[in-house]
């Protein structure tokens, strides 16, 4: 290219092929409209092509033709695969089938994974509001004509020998709300958080043992932490008689400042009574299971059933009855936890151990770091590796179906370009 | 009228219709390459032949990635550097494989084969892939492995040789 010819040679001859860009092509029809040197040399390359053309090979001959239609003829017919659809390869139909069904696995973990989710949300929820395993409180007697509720266990085959049995008594299990060990208040357990810093603490932890003996509490749990370069620390949990709370708070107090308190107070008494109620019902159903066992006769696998239900209702009663007792000991006895702290007064350490000694811990050290270290990239890889891998599996699926869809679709996009020459 | 690559995968789908037309269309160039640039008729027959066998054979495996033009002459192209080595193997006469070009018998086209066998082998493919073959410049970049400007400055150096001698075969006839 030059001032003169905007365009190069190379370019001129492209153009003469119609092997440039159309802008580009457009470009240079603007140019040798005026140029006629370019126009010169276009004609020029065109005028090469001509007389080059002059050699022509000659036709193919027909035993060419014949020879592939032998080799053609000889082809082993292909595997021809179909399905009921048609347009599917074979390699289409795998790799689609297996994919679906990678899907369809993925989609079934995650609905089992939801399914249990909300089972445990239930669950927690029931737990929370005093309602654990409820099934346990209304499962039908297995002899008796009830009607199990929504979501129970199916109706037994041998419901005609229960029928039988039944007889005579309700028919049903009626909850008996009544029950004679009702609270005579409202039920609530306190729990009280107290953070102190103590100039003297062995005074101070003297002091809390005397003040738990004075209330007529128990220390449920006492830790203490002494470590060199810190302050001394106890972490203590004191039961106290809750009538002797504000008094033994008002003590504790004094031992030292003040560096945090809170106090929560919940009331039990709804899920005291219901869990009273439950009580109650249990033993009236043991009660008559027991009579059902001693009055009526049975085949052997009557009475096996009803005793394996009478030990069931024994069972509840026995954990419901341990519950109850818990729920009385929280609301006679209240909780403090106590953090206390000294106050930190730094001091010079005398026996410094000599160079080597430290060395000697600071390569120990290192090497258990290094080890745990080591164990632990080991132990990581034991505990995810093998989820890392069906990951992996099945981004891979994935992937493969994304190339062969793009490789499929790139090919019906060629085969759809006319040839042009 | 269907497309090259449209055929093709017809026929890979068992049309032997297909590959019929296919072949109906490309008997001609196919063998015209191979006997522009060999000098033994039954030769280029055979490697004609060989090609289409190749792309019978090879039918299950194709994928319509490239034009079809470019597939096909891209093996015409290997059976051609495969007879080439063979030949240098079996040690034939220096003066057969300078004459690689030119066709014994031919009445037309002298100059022509005279001016390619002076060539640069690699300007001369870029040429004769061009001007016979009708291939576009992408389709000869991606047949021979190298840049499209490779391809368009061989090309012009290919055409000014040949325009050269041209000339200089005009003064000869002149001076006659």
């Amino acid at each position: 290219m030059n001032h003169e010819h905007p365009v190069s040679q190379e370019e001129l001859m492209a153009y003469g092929d119609g092997q440039l860009q159309r802008d580009h092509a457009r470009q240079i029809a603007a140019h040798i409209e005026f140029c006629a040197e370019c126009e010169k040399a276009i004609a020029d390359a065109k005028f090469v092509s001509l007389r080059m053309a002059t050699w022509q090979a000659e036709k193919a001959p027909e035993a060419l033709a014949r020879s592939v239609q032998a080799a053609l003829e000889a082809r082993p017919r292909r595997k021809e695969w179909k399905s009921a659809y048609g347009w599917l390869t074979k390699r289409q139909a795998i790799a689609y089938g297996f994919g679906g069904a990678i899907f369809l696995m993925a989609a079934y973990a995650g609905a089992f994974l939801l399914f249990r989710y909300n089972e445990m949300r239930e669950y927690n929820s029931a737990k929370s509001a005093g309602l654990a395993a409820p099934s346990e409180i209304y499962r039908a007697v297995p002899f008796l004509p009830t009607a199990p509720p929504p979501g129970g266990p199916p109706a037994p085959p041998e419901a005609s020998a229960r029928e039988q049995l039944g007889q005579g008594l309700a028919g049903r299990l009626q909850v008996d709300k009544t029950f004679s060990n009702s609270p005579s208040g409202p039920m609530i357990i306190r729990t009280v958080q107290l953070a102190l810093i103590t100039k003297s603490f062995e005074d101070a932890r003297t002091r809390i043992e005397s003040i738990v003996l004075e209330s007529k509490g128990y220390v449920d749990q006492l830790s203490i932490r002494s470590e060199p370069k810190s302050p001394k620390g106890l972490s203590a949990v004191l039961r106290i008689p809750d009538g002797n709370l504000t008094s033994s708070l008002t003590e504790l107090r004094k031992l030292g400042q003040p560096k945090e308190e809170s106090q929560n107070s919940a009331d039990v008494t709804g899920q005291y009574v219901d869990l009273v109620a439950r009580l109650s019902n249990a033993r009236n159903t043991e009660q008559r299971l027991l009579t059902l066992l001693r009055d009526r006769t049975g085949n052997l696998k009557d009475v096996v059933a009803a005793e394996g239900e009478i030990a069931r209702v024994r069972e509840s009663i026995e954990r419901m009855e341990a519950e109850r007792k818990n729920f009385d000991n929280k609301v006679q006895y209240a909780t403090i936890q106590v953090e206390l702290s000294e106050e930190y007064h730094a001091q010079l350490q005398q026996t410094l151990p000599n160079s080597r000694t430290r060395i000697y811990n600071a390569a120990v050290e290192g090497y258990e770091s290094a080890s745990d270290t080591m164990l632990g990239i080991a132990l990581m890889i034991l505990a995810e590796g093998p989820a890392v891998l069906v990951w992996l599996a099945f981004l891979a699926c994935i992937g493969f179906l994304g190339w062969r869809l793009y490789v499929s679709l790139r090919s019906r996009q060629r085969s759809q370009v006319t040839d042009p020459v | 009228m269907q497309s090259d690559e449209q055929l093709m995968l017809e026929f890979k789908r068992g049309s032997k219709v297909a590959f019929e037309e296919l072949f109906s269309r490309y008997r001609n160039p196919i063998y015209g390459y191979f006997r522009r640039r060999l000098s033994q008729s039954p030769r280029a027959e055979e490697l004609a032949q060989e090609t289409f066998i190749i792309i019978i054979r090879g039918a299950e495996r194709y994928e319509a990635t490239a034009r079809f033009r470019t597939y096909i002459f891209g093996i015409a192209l290997k059976q051609l550097w495969s007879e080439r080595r063979r030949e240098l193997l079996e040690a034939r006469t220096a003066e057969e494989s300078t004459e690689q070009g030119p066709n014994p018998d031919p009445t037309t086209g002298l100059w022509i084969r005279d001016a390619l066998s002076r060539m640069d082998a690699d300007h001369r493919e870029v040429l004769m892939l061009r001007e016979y073959e009708q291939l576009s410049y992408e389709d000869i970049a991606t047949l021979l492995a190298i840049p499209l400007n490779t391809v368009r400055s061989r090309l012009f150096r290919a055409r000014s040789e040949v325009r050269i001698l041209l000339d200089e075969q005009s003064v000869k006839e002149v001076s006659r």
